[in-house]
């Protein structure tokens, strides 16, 4: 089973991403205040919800990038994230509403539902959504 | 003015949050007592040192702005 969170740092942040591929100027954005808050020493996870995990499908993470073709993919900027423990979170309904499977997302993602949702934005020090 | 034990970490030319990351990574290399300077350009260096300084009890000993190069020396708690 899925924790909520681990409970081994002082804070604890939750960021909610609900944009997908259509507007690649958003995608980047929580990845870098994620990284930015994990190396503050504090607990981070992303939650993807209506389009976001759209972001995170392999097929999907080195050809787009917040700048289009120039600068980094959105692959670099989610490993940033994942390499300092940040969390990537998905819930089923959002798959289905984005006709995708866990296996089409890249390793690592973790499936939790609304009421894990909820109890971690209720346990978390801020959530920040976009 | 730095100390001469010092770990230089270069981050000049970099955005954020690589200055902080790597900063952070950086930190936990360095013994208690020990002294990181941090060399960026970032123009949100000095807020987010204080703020990650702050967070993590480490001490921000200085900030020094040297043309477009900010010197920021924080100790290792």
């Amino acid at each position: 089973m899925t924790e909520l969170w681990r409970g081994d740092a002082e804070g604890k942040v939750l960021y909610v991403q609900t944009h997908g591929i259509s507007d690649p100027g958003r995608c980047a954005t929580p990845f870098f205040l994620a990284a930015a808050a994990a190396a503050m020493e504090v607990e981070v996870a992303i939650y993807f919800t209506m389009y976001g995990p759209q972001l995170l499908r392999k097929d999907v993470v080195d050809k787009i990038g917040p700048k289009g073709d120039r600068g980094q993919p959105l692959s670099y900027f989610i490993d940033q994230a994942t390499s300092l423990d940040v969390r990537l979170l998905v819930c089923q309904p959002s798959l289905e509403l984005n006709d995708l499977e866990l296996a089409d997302l890249i390793d690592g993602v973790e499936m939790i539902g609304g009421a894990a949702f909820n109890e971690m934005a209720m346990q978390a020090d801020a959530v920040v959504s976009f | 003015m730095s100390p001469d034990s010092s770990t230089v970490l270069d981050c000049t030319g970099m955005q954020c949050p690589l200055p902080v990351v790597k900063t952070a990574q950086a930190m936990k290399r360095l013994e208690p007592g020990e002294i990181l300077e941090l060399l960026a350009t970032d123009p949100g260096v000095e807020p987010d040192m204080k703020a990650w300084s702050s967070r993590t009890g480490n001490e921000l000993v200085e900030v020094r702005k040297d043309g477009d190069v900010f010197h920021v020396l924080l100790r290792r708690t």
